[in-house]
């Protein structure tokens, strides 16, 4: 117990203020930009339709801040359905491929082929299929997810080296067993990777998604500021798809460093 | 050895060509037996005849698009790369390089594309920003983990051995970031041909995007399925390039 | 040890979403109308309509379904997504009933062309004329065609002329790369007065050209009006007074607008308003109503996209429109008080 450094055991606060001082940072650091870049527009006299000032974006999102909490939350939600699916499935037909070679190699091509295709050429398709609801935007996310998470699953699985397979073979470890302790702790840093790609993917398949007719989201305000050609709303837009963005990128951190960490214990 | 699993052997391609023929199958009886209009899904062997038929717009556009896309790919690998590549060599960096390059990826990418049309115009220079963007986030995040996956100790050890950066770099991170950095650029051949479409269909003199975007106007969907074929096929060629010369760069090492 | 997969507890179920055929609901049928854009106060009599109850004492339960990019609403009118749909324009009409999309256009809500060209005040180009030695940029989807019209009526070979695809910006025409750029009288007009100032601006409308393009089109599935004509007529009478109620309290109708979408700039959307009350009460409207459908107008525009190519040949112009649903409502009643 005494070994426990007393900066982190004896003052509770303190500890809490250390979690809480890289989120601090990050935001001062986010400050000191916003300024900046106001400051240059105003030296330099930048027209508001080519960069607005930062104070006028977020003048715009004050005035309405319920719009962009919804959309916020609309297209959060788009995205967490979506990739949640997206990275089980992945993870799952990527297991299956490297144990199925006749599976991988009658299905993967198509996969492959599969995101070849821009969504956008089809936003008549998606509305005909799945109506106007929540889930043909799920749908679009979990389209553009699970692809990578496959492709890093399959590598992850065949980075694995076939001593230690046949070592814990010998013990008399099941398949089952073999996949839980090695196989999948060793794919876990590759997956990671591939969810960090698939998270910023499916943000941009939430947004193009409601492009096909819907009434909240990110994807509805950036398109009504387009038409409008009204670059502070498109900003604003931008902010908050950024916000969301970094949001679900540091969740996808957090959650590494807690599996990726228990994982190096049991493999 | 392990055999790796995206470069096709003989026996898997015929199996690819398997699955393939399967789905086109069932999409012909799909659409053949239900009598669906071309507007809901036209039949395979209707959209293989345009192919020919309009195998000159078609053929142009494709190859306009794929230089955009091969432009924007090379432009934004090598800026991802480099981007690990300064921050695994200047440490400090890594916290204001992270954060930004994540908050600038975090945006939609379709989002930066009105502004991205207004800096760079309607010609192939606004999509070739668009490609090079989007690649680059892909090159930077599977860069910097093949980067990190170096084992400090080995680094140590190198070190204590009297090498320099540049050789700890050359000798040791390299061959070991390696099969992540080409994993990242086989992924990114894909979405490279997508934004390019994608802007294509914002704004654009030619392309694949615009002739889709043109055909959706006119209501012709046979030329839109052509165009999504052809495009599907200029990805796989560029993602078969670029499984070849993976393999034989690992093969190399 | 129970021999259990972690792969059993990972599944992933894409199910299709059931689009069932329109169910009854307290007696009222439910029925949709796809715009052809998001929405704004191009739209807000449709909105108005609703907010009043109108749809409902015609016995109908319209949801509202917007546009978007890439998004055609004769598709979705014709595969029955959507029951009812506002087009975008005599030009789509032509081009879907020309591929068999089985639709009809009931109704025209712009009577005259929403598009103008601009020019600066002060620039190169004075009158038609200029043009030939322009640079010029439009929409080459479907704007082209009026600009083209336009040229042809006046004598002027576009073979020779510069005529590039507009970007989704009006600054290259703000900052002089540009000497004429088209517009929409309600949209991108608004901003070229806000960076420009109106009286820098010179508008060329169509129609002082002997061109006339008449837009935003109100269209219904074949299928659904054979089967429920009595329906497409509550549609039709719904819709016209919202559009009277919202020319009559415009203040109230723009709340409306932007209670559906609040980022929506309001001073914007006031002069949208104002001006798609002009289009909708021009021409063959001021006289018989709103949603008159001007054959004359329509033929003119069908017989610019014959000449062009851009349909393979002329279409049953009679089948494609159908105005009895209008007619049924006496003009009295389709023109504000």
């Amino acid at each position: 117990m005494t070994a426990i450094p007393a900066s982190a055991g004896a003052f509770p606060a303190a500890r809490r203020f250390g979690a809480v001082l890289p989120l601090l940072r990050g935001l001062l650091a986010l400050a000191a930009v916003l300024v900046a870049v106001e400051l240059i527009i105003l030296a330099f006299g930048i027209r508001p339709y080519v960069l607005p000032r930062p104070s006028m974006v977020l003048e715009a999102i004050l005035r309405t801040p319920a719009a962009y909490r919804d959309a916020i939350l609309r297209t959060g939600t788009e995205v967490l359905l979506g990739f949640g699916a997206g990275a089980l499935f992945g993870v799952w037909i990527g297991v299956a491929f490297s144990r199925l070679r006749f599976l991988r190699e009658t299905v993967f091509p198509i996969f492959i082929v599969s995101q070849t295709i821009p969504v956008i050429a089809f936003g008549a398709l998606v509305v005909m299929w799945f109506g106007n609801t929540i889930l043909a935007k799920a749908v679009i996310v979990f389209y553009l997810t699970f692809f990578p998470v496959t492709v890093n699953t399959l590598l992850g699985m065949r980075t694995v080296d076939q001593k230690q397979v046949q070592l814990m073979q010998s013990f008399g470890a099941s398949d089952a067993v073999i996949m839980r302790k090695l196989r999948f702790p060793t794919a876990l840093p590759h997956i990671f990777v591939a969810l960090r790609i698939a998270s910023a993917l499916g943000l941009s398949g939430a947004v193009v998604g409601e492009w096909f007719g819907d009434t909240t989201g990110l994807g509805v305000l950036l398109l009504q500021g387009m038409y409008a050609e009204n670059m502070v709303a498109i900003w604003a837009a931008i902010l908050c798809a950024a916000a969301l963005g970094i949001a679900f990128f540091s969740a996808i951190g957090w959650a590494e460093k807690r599996i990726v960490f228990w994982g190096g214990e049991t493999a | 050895m392990t055999h790796d699993p995206m470069t096709p052997s003989r026996h898997a391609l015929a199996r690819g060509l398997l699955g393939g023929g399967a789905l086109f199958l069932i999409w012909e009886i799909a659409a053949r037996g239900f009598d669906l209009p071309a507007y809901i899904l036209p039949a395979v062997s209707e959209i293989l005849l345009r192919f020919w038929t309009a195998r000159d717009v078609l053929g142009g556009a494709a190859v306009y698009t794929l230089g955009e896309a091969f432009g924007g790919y090379l432009l934004g690998g090598a800026v991802g790369v480099a981007l690990a590549l300064c921050v695994t060599l200047v440490p400090v960096l890594r916290r204001v390089i992270v954060p930004a390059a994540t908050a600038v990826n975090s945006v939609p990418i379709v989002a930066f594309s009105p502004l991205i049309l207004l800096w760079f115009g309607m010609g192939a220079g606004s999509k070739v920003v668009m490609v090079a963007v989007a690649v680059s986030f892909t090159m930077f995040v599977s860069a910097l983990a093949g980067f990190d996956r170096v084992d400090e100790r080995s680094v140590n050890l190198m070190r204590s051995f009297g090498a320099s950066r540049a050789a700890i770099l050359w000798k040791l991170r390299l061959p070991t970031a390696l099969p992540l950095i080409l994993s990242g650029m086989r992924l990114s051949t894909v979405r490279s041909l997508i934004v390019a479409i994608v802007t294509e269909m914002l704004g654009a003199y030619g392309g694949l995007g615009w002739v889709i975007y043109q055909a959706v106007i006119v209501i012709d969907f046979v030329q839109v399925w052509a165009a999504i074929f052809v495009a599907s096929a200029a990805s796989l060629a560029f993602f078969g390039f670029v499984s070849f010369l993976e393999r034989r760069l690992v093969f190399w090492r | 040890m129970k021999r259990r997969s972690f792969l059993s507890t990972l599944g992933a179920a894409a199910s299709a979403a059931v689009l069932g055929a329109p169910a009854m609901a307290q007696d009222l049928t439910e029925v949709s109308l796809r715009l052809k854009w998001l929405p704004q106060a191009q739209f807000v009599g449709f909105y108005m309509a609703k907010e009043k109850g109108y749809y409902a004492e015609e016995g109908l339960d319209l949801t509202i379904n917007p546009g978007g990019p890439n998004l055609l609403t004769e598709n979705l009118v014709a595969t029955g997504s959507d029951t009812f749909g506002l087009s975008g324009g005599t030009d789509s009409v032509f081009a879907a009933v020309e591929k068999g999309l089985p639709i009809t256009c009931i109704g025209i809500a712009h009577q005259e062309t929403p598009f103008v060209f601009v020019s600066k005040a002060d620039g190169p180009v004075q009158e038609i004329a200029d043009f030939r030695d322009a640079d010029i940029t439009t929409w080459f989807t479907g704007a082209n065609y009026v600009l083209f019209g336009m040229l042809a009526a006046n004598g002027l070979d576009r073979s020779a002329m510069s005529i590039q695809p507009q970007q989704v910006s009006v600054t290259p025409f703000v900052d002089g790369q540009v000497d004429v750029v088209t517009a929409t009288r309600y949209n991108e007009y608004y901003t070229l007065m806000t960076r420009v100032g109106e009286d820098n601006l010179k508008r060329f409308v169509p129609e002082d050209y002997g061109v006339s393009f008449p837009r935003d089109t109100l269209i219904v599935g074949n299928d659904f009006a054979a089967e429920n004509p009595e329906l497409v007529q509550g549609f039709v009478r719904a819709s016209v007074k919202g559009w009277l109620d919202t020319f009559a309290d415009k203040e109230a109708a723009i709340d409306l607008i932007l209670s559906e979408a609040p980022t929506l700039e309001r001073p914007h959307q006031e002069f949208m308003l104002d001006e798609i009350e002009k289009i909708m009460l021009a021409g063959a409207a001021a006289e018989d109503g709103l949603f008159a459908i001007d054959m004359d107008a329509v033929s003119s525009a069908h017989q610019i996209l014959v000449d062009y190519e851009v349909l393979g040949g002329p279409i049953d112009l009679e089948a494609a429109f159908d105005s009895q649903f209008v007619d049924a409502i006496p003009a009295a009643e389709r023109l504000p008080q």
